[in-house]
């Protein structure tokens, strides 16, 4: 049982009356906001299943016609080299490079009409669903952050918006920013500034232990003179950074040394070394991106590789393609196998697609006028294909999804209604979590 | 305590000998006239205790009409017509009466239904065409109402013509497409609305029986909205049942109870029923209902007393204490006692210089016998430097001065010491504000001008007028009419007119801009009517004025006026959550009829005050700090633990990123550096935004990036890399442990002995000696970090470590985050 009158007990009540005590009790239950007592009790008991989202983000914009949507029926300088093959979903046919999708396609969603593309070479879009252009003061907020303050658990183990991202070389493709809502709901990005504070500088394990008992002693002003939660909030902060830095929960949900090599070896290594002007392609983020969730992480962003391939299109996919095809394929038969894939909802996409040519450099350049999307898990109905292209895989000719409705699924997906939710911006006024009337997928839910 | 009791035992008393109030009355609004079948009247009964004070007892009333054949009258004090004529009602508790005449008229004839005034308000009623539902840009699943009914024409397209008619259906009314979906007959992603049983399905049914009319250009149209009563107090639990008048322009009244949208701005304190029952829960505080009804709003406020005694409350030092003290006595909410002389001067330092008192200031001010000591103190820091750095920097932000292109420098630090000169010499704020808002000129001779650079588009600079110094949101106005205030499109754009003739021309600087008065008639086009709105002060008529005038002074002469009824409020507003974490209205810059103050006396009085002052900043400061509201403890008392609106006590608040950064630099004595600023700067002195991107510290600490007019953009909340950043990072800790810095400075020290030492870090820290236990850990700590290292050599290393190792835990002590 939590004790929720914490000091106060002993400063006032023993002279008191009974009735006062309750009153007095009352008082500070009032104060303390029952979410949080929920959630406290939660922690001490019941399952930690929640709803949660991991999403990959690949930089530089995927060749979508080389991945899910092949167009063999298209001239040889817009077809390219790579054949179909058949997945485990009859009539669903993608990349032979993709196998092992392809051998569980049967839990993919596989989007391949995205379109609303800004045509910016930025995460911006896939981050937010937004524009660009005429924002709110203080900036449109990323996913993570709208989930951040709209079921952020503060006291689970994992910041409610983990960022695994590295800072990348070309600043546009970077994400975790600032935004209306303001900086406790931009992510924790371990690979970013925080990094250096995680692990201890210039102390000892035994000094900062020395420390925390020492502050403990120096640290007796009184939490119930604050009502508005702060001191609390502060508190608890203090405890998971202690937590960090001795025997950390959250670095253990970080570390997959920690994890089944067995489990590991499913993921794939990748490699370490940044691509092009972007991410490395680390297939243990996938991992980590699980392990996450399961420390009570409501989302997780990774950026994965570089795409953005304006020459060798066909070398580079054969480089990225198995790694990226055995990253994403370990992660969700693994949800699948810890019974998470119903609550944890899967999305690899980048901001645009590849035009329908080949350039002479053997590459595609930037396509906003179609791109595509790998949905999974989430409780969603898996194993099709929304939307068509034309010929040569250059416009959507059937069901165009906007960026807005994978949002709109998105946040469908962990319980929460994106047409009736609304955040306040800076200005006071409700904005809704996505533009109007863009619903989730109907073929989904 | 005592007050509680007694009512308890006369609630006994009730249920025995009967009723033990002292008088009764029945309130109507209006010469209760019911016109036609489906009128109605509610009516809300009052009762007088003996000790004067009301209550409601309309559910509690037998009531008996007389004759009785007339009318119906339901438990809940709802009356409606049976037939023509005119009867008195008697309402009767415990051998007390109180009476009231209702006639009926024309109860045969059905009433022509006006669809603006009764078939409108109940899409607003039913939440139809809210911003969620039917009432956002677009619609709901194609079919589009106007949010909150503001454009009746516009719904009655809809609902009439849109789609060929297919949502009425004239010849069968109740299946008509309207009625089926919002009874949930049909599926309906709304869920069912309204009941078929109930009155407004009933008022649905008979305006598609009448041909779905419009109504008339005779027809009265509503100009004001009364509701009953406008506050009470009341006791935790206890209901409040509302009536609520529409008066129409050809003098009629109607009784609008159960037409109108009902609102709750503290649901956990307060629910209010569709048929305006208000039911407190059993917090203490204030709450206030908002009443909804076309285009206008009313409220209903009410105080939730806690009942404790307030006999003895610390000694009035001025106005605020007698209003403050007043609202607590009647919400019987002891305040806590006066704090002690060291958190008052860490406490007041804070809030006015934005800086820690020095250990000398300290111990001159603990030390001082004057009586009028704090007042002394806070005279000198409104004399110093320090006050112009601080609240320059406050102003700074909300003004937007943010770097958003490097050859926004120079006029950004031209800005920022304009500001900052004209806080030191207490420039009136009147002509503050309207050397801002009639800027003209290039940024060397008036930097004043680079605000409109900084906020360069014309919708943007009348809502940041509006919002920073008036305290009204005016944006929404842009596309409908406010939701929760009197101001339309037209007033949005007469505002507007205010800024449309700002000229722009290439400044002596590239990237600058001169800005002057483009000759012409200064208008903007209202988007619906494209009527050409000329300049309107908000809430007065339209000026005309001259192509050569420039409307913006003739803006900033109606701001500054002694009688306008917005600037001086915001501002005290403002100043007061300044010094007090809450403002009287909350958001601070979000003023309204809706939006009550905690303590609306106070508000007018500062306010007052303060233009009785003209306009004098330093002197609002003044008066809030020599106030004993001010200077009350933040410790608790038994009763007013959870009170956070009535200042029965101080707020305590985590010191702000640039305050936070100061006080440790402060403490540990290693400044931070800014690039191209002097070592010597602090942050709170840093004039842009441009220094976050810099600083990881002030932008986990929540430095605002100078992106809004709100000061909301400014988070205080903690989070998890703040922890982390103050307990383990690298920057802390090299401050900790610099070679210049006070660790090192305490273990190279001979001269004092360790108690000394230690004191003088408490005094830095929290003004305030050390208490003995505290300083037993710290000497303690010192002694035994020392004991377990053998050879002498290594004491200094030792003894520093363990400086850095006390000066590290004061940091992370709330007494030091927090400002209290």
């Amino acid at each position: 049982m939590l004790n929720i009158f914490g000091e106060s007990r002993g400063t006032f009540c023993d002279q008191q009356s009974r009735r006062n005590f309750i009153k007095v009790g009352a008082l500070g239950l009032g104060g303390l906001s029952l979410p949080q007592l929920l959630r406290a009790e939660q922690q001490g008991g019941k399952g930690n299943s929640h709803k949660a989202i991991i999403m990959i983000y690949m930089p530089g914009g995927p060749p979508h016609q080389d991945m899910y949507d092949l167009k063999m029926d298209a001239p040889s300088e817009v077809r390219g080299e790579f054949k179909p093959i058949s997945t485990k979903v009859p009539g669903i046919r993608i990349c032979e490079h993709l196998p092992r999708l392809a051998s569980i396609a049967d839990k993919c969603v596989f989007v391949n009409s995205l379109v609303g593309s800004t045509g910016r070479h930025a995460s911006f879009q896939c981050m937010t669903g937004r524009s660009h252009n005429n924002q709110p003061p203080g900036g449109w907020p990323e996913l993570g952050s709208a989930l951040s303050q709209l079921c952020g658990d503060p006291l689970a183990v994992s910041p409610p918006y983990v960022n695994l991202s590295p800072k990348m070389q070309h600043t546009p493709y970077n994400f975790g920013k600032n935004s209306f809502l303001g900086m406790s709901h931009t992510p924790f990005s371990p690979a970013g500034e925080i990094k250096s504070d995680m692990s201890l500088n210039g102390i000892s394990l035994e000094r900062l232990g020395d420390r925390k008992s020492l502050l403990r002693s120096f640290d007796r002003f009184r939490r119930e003179v604050d009502q508005s939660g702060m001191m609390h909030g502060l508190d608890s902060f203090n405890e998971q950074a202690f937590d960090v830095l001795t025997s950390s929960r959250l670095l253990e949900a970080l570390d997959i040394e920690k994890e089944d090599p067995a489990i590991r070896a499913r993921y794939g290594k990748g490699t370490e070394k940044a691509q092009g002007d972007a991410a490395p392609r680390l297939n243990e983020q996938f991992l980590i991106a699980r392990r996450l969730v399961e420390a009570g992480a409501r989302v997780v962003t990774l950026s994965y590789s570089f795409w953005d391939w304006h020459g060798l299109n066909f070398k580079l996919a054969k480089e990225n393609f198995p790694d990226f095809d055995q990253a994403l394929s370990a992660l969700i038969e693994d949800l699948h196998q810890r019974g998470m894939a119903d609550d944890t909802t899967v999305l690899a996409w980048g901001e645009f697609g590849r035009t329908p040519t080949i350039n002479p450099q053997g590459g595609r350049d930037h396509w906003p006028r179609v791109a595509n999307a790998l949905l999974a898990c989430g409780g969603m109905n898996t194993g099709q294909v929304i939307g068509k292209t034309d010929r040569l895989g250059g416009e959507a000719t059937e069901r165009g999804v906007h960026f807005q409705e994978i949002f709109a699924t998105l946040y469908h997906n962990m319980g929460i209604n994106p047409n009736t939710t609304t955040i306040p911006d800076l200005t006071g006024r409700p904005q809704f979590l996505v533009d109007t009337n863009y619903k989730p997928l109907h073929e989904v839910i | 305590m005592i007050r509680f009791l007694v009512l308890l035992l006369w609630s006994v008393a009730l249920t025995v000998h009967g009723a033990p109030y002292s008088d009764l009355s029945i309130h109507t609004g209006r010469e209760a006239t019911l016109l036609g079948p489906d009128s109605s009247q509610q009516l809300v009964v009052t009762a007088t205790l003996p000790d004067g004070s009301l209550k409601d007892v309309t559910r509690e009333v037998e009531f008996v009409a007389e004759p009785a054949e007339t009318i119906r009258i339901d438990d809940v004090g709802e009356v409606k017509p049976k037939q023509n004529g005119k009867t008195t009602v008697t309402a009767q508790i415990g051998g007390l009466e109180a009476k009231t005449t209702v006639e009926v008229a024309e109860v045969e004839t059905i009433q022509p239904i006006n669809f603006p005034n009764e078939v409108v308000p109940l899409f607003t009623k039913f939440g139809c065409n809210g911003g969620g539902c039917h009432g956002k840009s677009g619609g709901q699943n194609s079919f589009k109402l106007s949010l909150l009914g503001f454009e009746p024409l516009e719904d009655f397209d809809y609902l009439v013509k849109e789609s060929r008619g297919r949502r009425l259906f004239p010849a069968a009314p109740h299946h008509s497409l309207l009625l089926r979906k919002g009874t949930g007959e049909l599926p309906h992603g709304g869920g069912s609305r309204l009941s078929k049983e109930s009155p407004e399905y009933q008022t649905l049914v008979r305006w598609i029986e009448q041909g779905m009319p419009y109504g008339k250009e005779s027809d009265p149209i509503v100009e004001r909205l009364e509701v009953f009563p406008k506050e009470c107090i009341v006791e935790p639990g206890a209901q409040q049942q509302l009536q609520v008048t529409a008066h129409y322009n050809n003098g009629t009244t109607r009784d609008v109870t159960r037409v109108v949208q009902y609102e709750s701005n503290q649901k956990d304190m307060a629910e209010v029923s569709e048929s305006g029952l208000v039911t407190m829960g059993d917090q203490t505080g204030d709450i206030a209902v908002m009443i909804r009804f076309q285009e206008l709003v009313d409220v209903f406020r009410a105080t939730i007393p806690l009942g404790a005694p307030v006999e003895t409350l610390p000694p009035v030092r001025n106005f605020i204490d007698d209003l403050v003290y007043s609202k607590l006595k009647t919400l019987g909410l002891p305040a806590s006692e006066p704090c002690d002389d060291a958190t008052f001067l860490r406490r007041v330092t804070l809030d006015i210089a934005g800086r820690l008192p020095e250990p000398v200031e300290s111990e001159a001010f603990l030390a001082s016998t004057a009586p009028n000591k704090r007042e002394l103190w806070i005279d000198e820091l409104l004399n110093g430097t320090d006050y112009a750095d601080y609240f320059a920097n406050k102003w700074s932000a909300i003004l937007r001065n943010k770097r958003k292109n490097p050859a926004d420098k120079r006029g950004n630090y031209a800005f920022h010491a304009w500001v900052r000169q004209s806080l030191h010499e207490n420039l009136p704020f009147d002509q503050f504000v309207s050397r801002i808002v009639a800027a003209t000129g290039e940024i060397g001779h008036n930097p004043a001008v680079a605000w409109f650079r900084a906020v360069n588009k014309r919708e943007e600079q009348l809502q940041d007028i509006a919002q920073v110094f008036l305290g009204v949101r005016l944006q929404c106005a842009q596309c409908h009419h406010h939701p929760y205030e009197k101001w339309s499109q037209k007033d949005y754009y007469g505002f507007s007119a205010f800024f449309s003739q700002v000229g722009k021309k290439p400044g002596l600087q590239p990237g600058e801009q001169l800005i002057f008065h483009r000759p012409g008639k200064a208008q903007a086009e209202h988007p619906k009517t494209k009527e050409k709105v000329g300049p309107m002060p908000l809430g007065k008529p339209m000026l005309d004025l001259d192509a050569d005038e420039d409307p913006r002074e003739e803006l900033a002469k109606w701001m500054g006026g002694e009688n306008n009824p917005f600037l001086a409020r915001m501002l005290v507003n403002r100043y007061w959550k300044h010094f007090f974490g809450r403002a009287l209205v909350e958001p601070e810059d979000d003023m309204r009829v809706t939006n009550p103050a905690t303590n609306p006396a106070l508000l007018d009085s500062l306010a007052n005050s303060f233009v009785v002052s003209k306009f004098d900043l330093k002197q609002l400061v003044r008066t809030i700090c020599n106030s004993q509201t001010y200077q009350l403890s933040a410790t608790p008392n038994e009763y007013n633990q959870s009170d956070k609106q009535n200042y029965s006590r101080f707020y305590p608040r985590r010191l702000t990123a640039e305050v936070l950064l100061d006080s440790i630099d402060n403490l540990t004595d290693v400044p931070t550096n800014f690039p191209g600023q002097p070592l010597s700067t602090r942050a709170v002195q840093l004039p842009d935004d441009s220094f976050n991107a810099g600083s990881y510290f002030l932008t986990v600490f929540g430095r605002p990036e100078m992106d809004s007019a709100c000061e909301c953009e400014r988070t205080q909340d903690a989070n998890l890399a703040q922890s982390l950043h103050l307990l383990n990072s690298k920057g802390i800790q090299d401050k900790l442990a610099h070679k210049d810095g006070r660790a090192s400075a305490l273990t190279k020290d001979k001269q004092r002995p360790t108690e000394a030492k230690i004191s003088d870090l408490y005094l830095r820290a929290f003004a305030r000696p050390p208490k003995a236990e505290e300083l037993a850990v710290a000497t303690g700590y010192l002694d035994q970090k020392l004991a377990a290292v053998k050879e002498e050599e290594k004491h200094p290393e030792t003894e520093q470590q363990a400086y850095e190792d006390i000066l590290w835990a004061l940091i992370n002590t709330k007494e030091f985050l927090f400002n209290h």
